[in-house]
C-alpha cells in the first residue's frame, strides 16, 4: 500500500528554485534512500514534504490525502514525522521531556503511556538517562533520542535527514539497526544521506538527486558497483 | 522592615512585568512594547469600576487586558509573522503608540483617578513594626503568581511546549506543537500578568494616564536583559533585581534619589560586564558537542 506520493514537486526558498519536478513514492514497511552531493536539494525535499517549506507546485499526498501546503504541526498529526538534520533535540530539556514533546503530535493520546514504554524498550539507552539533560547525551544517544521522539507521534512515514551526521562508524551501525526494527514494524522510512554506499546498501531503493532532479535510481545490489555509484552520484565515472 | 518589604514588593511587581514580556519574547522573539498598554488598560478599568467589589473590578480588568493582548496578536503580530524581527519590533512600537493615543481619545489626556482598594493603603503592626498592607498584599500576591507560573512552566504540557518553542520553535512545530495556539496562549498569559501589575501599581498610584504602564515596562525590559532574555526564570529574576535595587535606592538616597536611575544603570552595566548574556542566560547551559 502506497503511503506517501510526491508528484512533480517544485520547491525552493523565495525566488530561488531548488527542486524541479521531483516524483517519488513509498509503501508501508519499505525504505527509500536519497543521496546526492551537497546543496542539490535533499534536505529541501524533506522539509517540503514535512511542511516546513511550502511547495511552488506539484503535489504531496499521505494516505491519499493532500498534505502539500499544510502546516508541519498538522502533517505530523496525519502520520508523517521528520527527524531534522543535526538532530535538533532540546538540549536544555531532560530526555523524558524531549520524549513527552514527541507525544504532542500523537492523535491517539490514550495510548501514550504504552507508546512511551515501547519506545523505552526499543531504545533502552534512553531509559538510563531519563532525567539527564538531553544536551549531555553523546551524539549517538542524541540521534536515538531524536528518532525515538519522532516515533512517539506514531508516524506511518518517518523522514530522517542525515542520521549518520557526526557519528562514529560503530554508532552509525547501531542507529541503522534501530531503523531496521522500525521498518519491520511497517513504518515507511525515507533517509537522506551523504554516505551513498551506506544508504544504498541499506534501503530497498535509493534515488540520486542532482541539480534538483532525480537522476538515477539504485538498488542494494548496485552498492557493490563503485563505478556505477560514482557515476550516479557525480554524473561522471571518472 | 518596611523598606525591605517595599523592595520585595517593587521587585515582585517588576518580576511579573518582566515575566509577561519574557513569555512573548520566548515564543515570538519579539520585545512587545505594547505590553505597557496592557498594564495601562487594566489600571484604567480598575479606576473606572472602583465602585464595584474589588474582585469583580479586577476580573473585568484582567479580562480586558487578556482580550486586548489576544487581539493585538491576532490583528497585528500574526499577520506580520515571518516578515522579520525589525518589522515586528517597529509594529510593536506602532501598536504601543496607537493604543496610547486611543486611550487619550477614550479616557482623555488628563489622569483619571479613584482610590482602588483604599483599605490597602493602611498599615498593620507585625512584631511591633508598622508595615503597609499594600506591601504585604503585593509580596503575597507576587509570590503566589510566581509559584503558579513556575508550576505552569515546569509541570504542565503548555509549559513544556513554551520551553521547547522558546528554544527552537521550528522543531517544536515538527513535533506537533500548534504554533498559533501556543503564541496566542502566551499573549493571553502575558495580558493576565499585565493586569496583576496594573492592579498592584494603581493601588499605590491611582492616577492613571495613557502612558501609565510605560515606565515599568521599560525598566522590566532592562530586567529581562540582565536576567537572561532566553530564560523565563532569568526574566523574572532580572525584573525582581531592577525593582529591588530601585526601591532600595529610592529609600536610602534621600535627597539624592534623583540619581537613583544612574545608580541602577551602573549596577546593570556591572552585571552585564560579568554576565554578558544575563544572569541565567542559556549560554551557560552545559551542552555536549
Amino acid at each position: 500500500m502506497t503511503l506517501l506520493t510526491v508528484e512533480n514537486l517544485y520547491s525552493g526558498y523565495g525566488k530561488v528554485d531548488v527542486l524541479f519536478g521531483i516524483s517519488l513514492s513509498i509503501s508501508a514497511g519499505k525504505s527509500l534512500g536519497i543521496v546526492g552531493p551537497n546543496g542539490v536539494g535533499k534536505s529541501t525535499l524533506l522539509k517540503t514534504i514535512a511542511g516546513e517549506i511550502t511547495p511552488k507546485s506539484g503535489s504531496i499526498s499521505l494516505l491519499g490525502e493532500t498534505i502539500s501546503g499544510r502546516k508541519p504541526e498538522d502533517i505530523v498529526r496525519m502520520g508523517l514525522s521528520l527527524v531534522p538534520e543535526g538532530r535538533q533535540i532540546f538540549s536544555g530539556l531532560s530526555v523524558t521531556e524531549n520524549l513527552m514533546l514527541g507525544l504532542t503530535g500523537r492523535k491517539d493520546k490514550a495510548s501514550s503511556k504504552v507508546a512511551l514504554d515501547q519506545i523505552r524498550e526499543l531504545f533502552p539507552v534512553l531509559n538510563s538517562h531519563a532525567t539527564h539533560q538531553a544536551g549531555m547525551l553523546s551524539g549517538g544517544q542524541q540521534q536515538q533520542l531524536a528518532i525515538a521522539r519522532a516515533l512517539l507521534s506514531n508516524p506511518k512515514v518517518l523522514l530522517l535527514d542525515e542520521p549518520s551526521l557526526g557519528l562514529a562508524p560503530t554508532v552509525i551501525i547501531d542507529v541503522f539497526e534501530k531503523l531496521k526494527e522500525i521498518i519491520a514494524n511497517k513504518t515507511a522510512v525515507i533517509i537522506v544521506e551523504q554516505r551513498a554506499h551506506l544508504v544504498t546498501t541499506f534501503a530497498d531503493e535509493t534515488v540520486v538527486i542532482r541539480d534538483g532532479q532525480i537522476q538515477a535510481s539504485l538498488t542494494p545490489s548496485d552498492a557493490k558497483n563503485e563505478e556505477m555509484l560514482r557515476k550516479a552520484y557525480f554524473g561522471t565515472g571518472s | 522592615m518596611q523598606p525591605l518589604l517595599d523592595a520585595f514588593s517593587l521587585g515582585g511587581t517588576y518580576a511579573l512585568a518582566a515575566l509577561g514580556l519574557g513569555l512573548v519574547f520566548g515564543v515570538l522573539k519579539l520585545v512587545n512594547f505594547a505590553h505597557a498598554e496592557l498594564i495601562t488598560i487594566s489600571a484604567y478599568i480598575m479606576v473606572i469600576t472602583n465602585d464595584l467589589p474589588l474582585v469583580i473590578s479586577f476580573i473585568l480588568a484582567a479580562f480586558t487586558a487578556t482580550v486586548l493582548a489576544i487581539i493585538t496578536e491576532l490583528a497585528v503580530y500574526r499577520r506580520l509573522r515571518g516578515t522579520g524581527p525589525a518589522i515586528m519590533l517597529i509594529a510593536s512600537f506602532g501598536l504601543s503608540v496607537g493604543l496610547q493615543k486611543s486611550y487619550e481619545l477614550i479616557f482623555g489626556a488628563l489622569p483619571r483617578s479613584a482610590a482602588v482598594a483604599p483599605w490597602m493603603t493602611g498599615s498593620v503592626e507585625i512584631a511591633g513594626l508598622n508595615v503597609t498592607i499594600s506591601s504585604l498584599v503585593t509580596v503575597a500576591l507576587t509570590v503566589l503568581i510566581l509559584l503558579a507560573m513556575g508550576y505552569l512552566v515546569d509541570f504542565t504540557t503548555l509549559g513544556l511546549q513554551l520551553r521547547a518553542a522558546s528554544s527552537d520553535f521550528k522543531t517544536a512545530r515538527l513535533l506537533g506543537v500548534r504554533s498559533n495556539r501556543l503564541i496566542t496562549s502566551s499573549f493571553a498569559i502575558s495580558g493576565l500578568l499585565a493586569a496583576f501589575v496594573g492592579f498592584i501599581i494603581v493601588v499605590e498610584n491611582p492616577q492613571v494616564e495613557p502612558m501609565f504602564g510605560l515606565n515599568i515596562t521599560i525598566l522590566a525590559l532592562v530586567g529581562i536583559v540582565i536576567g537572561g532574555i532566553s530564560s523565563l526564570r532569568g526574566c523574572a529574576l532580572g525584573g525582581f533585581i531592577v525593582g529591588f535595587i530601585l526601591s532600595i535606592l529610592n529609600t536610602f538616597l534621600g535627597n539624592a534619589r534623583v540619581y537613583a536611575y544612574s545608580y541602577l544603570f551602573l549596577a546593570v552595566v556591572i552585571i552585564l560586564l560579568v554576565r554578558p548574556g544575563g544572569i541565567l542566560s542559556k549560554q551557560n547551559e552545559m551542552e555536549r558537542v
